[in-house]
C-alpha cells in the first residue's frame, strides 16, 4: 500500500504543473503580503478617535436592523454581533486591530485555504480520471492490488498532496506575516468571538489554528466530492467544473436558499462553514454543531460509497 | 506440458448484446497461441476478461489454477499484459515507467530492470521522456513492462502493431524464444494471418464472439490427400485424359490442380507421359492459414445466411 501511495506521489509531482501550483500558491501570499504592507505605508494607520468611530459605526449598524426585519435571520444576526463586539471594544477600551501583525496577517490569509484548495480540487480531480484518459488505467489495475487498494492509494495520495498545501499556505503566510509586520503587542492578540449573544475574549493562535482546521474542511469535503466524481465519471473535467464552482459559490447560493427553505440545512454546504458555531449564527435555526458533523459525515459516506463501489465493479473498456 | 491459462465457457454480455458467446480453450506453458479473427470479433474482450479489466457474464477464467475473478490478485500475479496499445506515463521516462510497475511488485530488482531493458533493446534511450517515443519504442517498453516481474503468461494484444518489418521480426522470434527457453504461455491477438502463422503453435480462429476453430500451424494434422499442382503442357488435353481414369483435376493458373492421395501421384505422372505431354513440375501446395481462415469465416457467413 504504501509502496502504491509511493507511486501515486512520483506521478503528482513529476506533472509539470504541480510544481507550478505550489509556486504561484507561495507567490500569491506574498503579493497578499507585499500589497497590504504597500497600502498600509500609504495610509496613516493609527485613528486615535477609534472609540467615537466605532460609536458612529453602531449608529449605523442599528438604523440598518431596523429596516431589515425581511432579510434572512443570519444576516440580521451578523448585524447584531458587530454591534455587541464594538460595543465590547469601547467598553474594555481594546482598539481594533490598528497595526497589522503577523497573528492579523495568518487570520486574514485563510481566504488562501480556498486558494491552495482550487489546486487540491484539480489534483484530485485529475487522480482517477487521467489514468483513464491516459489508458494507463489498464496497466495499473492489472497489477496484483485490489482495485480498491489502487483507489485508496490515490484517495490517500490526494489527501497527503492537501496537508502539504495548507503547511505551505500557512508557512508561507507566518514567515510573510512576520517579516512584513512584526509579531505585534502580546495584549493585542486576543479574538473578541460571539457566543449565545454575549461577547467572549479568546486566545488569538488557538483562535488561528481553529479556523485554519476549520476552514480547511469545507474545502476538504469539495476535495473528496471532486474525487469521488473522478471516479466515477472518469471525467476530470466535469470534477473540476462542479467543484470549483461549488466552492466559488456554493456557500452564496446556500445563503440565498437557506433564507426560503428550511430544507437548505440538509445542503452540503450549510454544514461545511463549521466556524458559524464559533462565531456565533448559525445559518438556519436550530442548527447544531453535531447536526453539522453528521450531515458532513454521512456526505462523506455518500461520496465513497459511490466512488468506491462503482470503481471496484465498473468494466475497464478504454 | 501444463495449461496455464483455461477459459470454461466463458460469456460476455454488454446491455444485452452476447459479445463472446461460450469460449473455451486452454493454453500450455510453452506455447506461442494466437487468437485470430477479424475486426470486432472478440479479441481485446476476451483478453479484458482474461486480464480482470472487465467482469465475466458466466463462465470461468484460471490462470495457473487461480480464478482471475475470485483470486484475482494470486492470479494476476502470473500474467503480463498489454491490452490494445502500450499505455505508458508520457511525462515519465521509459525507466521511471519501469520503477512505477517494479515498485509496487515484489522482487522486481534494478537489474531486472536493466535485464528487460536490453532485452528489448530499448538501452539507448531509458532515460528519455516517454513522449519522444515512436509507436515501436513503446511497444517494446510495453513489453519490457510486462515482463519484468517474470510472469508465467504473457499477453499481448496486437502486438506487432506499429512496429516495422525488422521489429516485428525481432519480436516475433523473442517471443518464441521466451516460450521455448522460459517455458512462458505467450498469448498474442491479431488479424495478420500470415504473422500469426509464423509467430505461432496454435492458433484459434474467432468470429462474432465464438470460437471456430483452434488448429495446429507446425504439426499439422497431415490429412492422407495433398493439393498437387502439375505443370503440363496441354491442360485440357490432361484434364480429360485423367477424367476417363476418375481422376478429378481442374484447371489452375499454373497448370492443373489435383487432390492426391501419395500412392497416386506416379499413376497420374504415368497417364501423364505415357499419353506424350510434358510434365514441367508437380508439386504440393500448401494452404496458407489465410485461405483456411478465410475459407472458415466464409462457410460460417453462409451457414448464418
Ligand atoms: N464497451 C462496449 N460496449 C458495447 N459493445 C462493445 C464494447 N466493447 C466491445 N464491444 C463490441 O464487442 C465486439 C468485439 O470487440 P473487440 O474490441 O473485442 O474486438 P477485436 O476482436 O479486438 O477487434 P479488433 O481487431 O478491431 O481489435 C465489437 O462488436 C464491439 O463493438
Ligand atoms: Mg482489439
Amino acid at each position: 500500500m504504501l509502496k502504491l501511495i509511493q507511486n501515486e506521489w512520483v506521478k503528482i509531482w513529476k506533472q509539470k504543473s504541480t510544481l507550478l501550483m505550489m509556486v504561484l500558491v507561495i507567490l500569491m501570499v506574498f503579493a497578499a503580503g507585499g500589497l497590504m504592507k504597500y497600502f498600509d505605508s500609504k495610509e496613516p494607520p493609527a485613528k486615535s478617535d477609534w472609540k467615537q468611530e466605532l460609536q458612529a459605526e453602531n449608529k449605523n449598524l442599528k438604523q440598518n436592523l431596523e429596516q431589515m426585519d425581511m432579510a434572512a435571520p443570519s444576516a440580521i444576526e451578523y448585524q447584531k454581533k458587530q454591534i455587541a463586539i464594538n460595543e465590547y471594544r469601547i467598553k474594555h477600551d481594546l482598539a481594533p486591530d490598528q497595526e497589522r501583525t503577523v497573528w492579523t496577517f495568518l487570520r486574514d490569509s485563510t481566504d488562501f485555504i480556498s486558494f491552495a484548495g482550487l489546486f487540491v480540487i484539480i489534483v484530485a480531480a485529475g487522480i482517477v480520471a487521467h489514468e483513464f484518459s491516459w489508458g494507463t488505467i489498464k496497466i495499473l489495475l492489472i497489477k496484483p492490488y485490489k482495485r480498491w487498494k489502487v483507489l485508496l492509494s490515490k484517495y490517500l495520495s490526494v489527501n497527503l498532496f492537501f496537508l502539504l498545501m495548507l503547511a505551505v499556505v500557512f508557512v508561507t503566510a507566518g514567515i510573510t506575516g512576520f517579516v512584513l509586520f512584526g509579531s505585534g503587542e502580546a495584549a493585542n492578540n486576543v479574538h473578541l468571538a460571539y457566543v449565545d449573544g454575549k461577547v467572549v475574549e479568546q486566545n488569538l493562535f488557538f483562535y488561528l489554528v481553529k479556523t485554519y482546521a476549520l476552514n480547511s474542511l469545507s474545502v476538504y469535503m469539495l476535495v473528496t466530492m471532486a474525487f469521488m466524481i473522478s471516479a466515477v465519471f472518469r471525467n476530470s473535467g466535469l470534477a473540476i467544473g462542479l467543484s470549483v464552482f461549488l466552492l466559488l459559490m456554493g456557500g452564496t447560493i446556500t445563503n440565498l436558499l437557506a433564507a426560503k427553505f428550511d430544507w437548505a440545512k440538509y445542503s452540503l454546504f450549510a454544514n461545511t462553514n463549521l466556524m458559524q458555531y464559533f462565531d456565533g449564527i448559525p445559518l438556519v435555526e436550530g442548527m447544531t454543531m453535531t447536526f453539522s458533523i453528521t450531515m458532513l459525515l454521512i456526505y462523506f459516506a455518500i461520496f465513497h460509497l459511490l466512488a468506491f463501489g462503482i470503481f471496484t465493479k465498473r468494466d475497464i473498456s478504454v | 506440458m501444463d495449461s496455464v491459462v483455461e477459459l470454461k465457457q466463458v460469456t460476455k454480455k454488454i446491455r444485452g448484446k452476447t459479445i463472446i458467446d461460450d469460449l473455451s480453450f486452454t493454453v500450455q506453458e510453452g506455447e506461442v497461441f494466437g487468437f485470430l479473427g477479424p475486426n470486432g470479433a472478440g479479441k481485446t474482450t476476451t483478453i479484458r476478461m482474461m486480464v480482470g479489466l472487465i467482469n465475466i457474464t458466466s463462465g470461468e477464467i484460471t490462470i495457473c489454477g487461480n480464478s482471475i475473478t475470485k483470486d484475482f490478485e494470486k492470479a494476476i500475479k502470473q500474467v503480463g499484459a498489454i491490452v490494445e496499445n502500450p499505455e505508458l506515463y508520457k511525462f515519465l521516462t521509459g525507466y521511471q515507467n519501469l520503477q512505477q510497475a517494479a515498485r509496487i511488485i515484489k522482487g522486481v530488482t534494478k537489474e531486472r530492470i536493466d535485464e528487460a531493458v536490453a532485452l528489448v533493446g530499448l538501452s539507448d534511450r531509458i532515460h528519455d521522456k516517454v513522449k519522444t517515443y515512436s509507436l515501436g519504442m513503446r511497444q517494446r517498453l510495453g513489453i519490457a513492462q510486462s515482463l519484468l516481474h517474470n510472469p508465467k503468461v504473457l499477453i499481448l494484444d496486437e502486438p506487432t502493431n506499429g512496429l516495422d518489418p525488422a521489429g516485428i521480426r525481432e519480436i516475433r522470434d523473442y517471443l518464441r524464444k521466451l516460450a521455448q527457453e522460459k517455458k512462458l504461455a505467450v498469448i498474442v491477438s491479431s488479424h495478420l494471418l500470415a504473422e500469426m502463422e509464423m509467430m505461432c503453435d496454435r492458433i484459434a480462429i474467432i468470429q462474432k464472439g465464438k470460437l471456430i476453430n483452434v488448429q495446429s500451424v507446425r504439426n499439422e494434422v497431415e490429412t492422407d490427400k495433398k493439393t498437387y499442382l502439375c505443370d503440363v503442357n496441354n491442360r485440357k488435353q490432361a484434364i480429360a485424359l485423367l477424367a476417363k481414369h476418375h481422376i478429378q483435376a481442374t484447371e489452375h493458373t499454373e497448370g492443373i490442380q489435383l487432390l492426391l492421395e501419395t500412392t497416386q501421384v506416379p499413376d497420374v505422372l504415368k497417364i501423364l507421359l505415357q499419353n506424350d505431354l510434358l510434365v514441367f513440375e508437380m508439386k504440393v501446395i500448401k494452404k496458407s492459414l489465410e485461405d483456411r481462415f478465410l475459407e472458415i469465416t466464409q462457410e460460417e457467413a453462409i451457414m448464418h445466411a
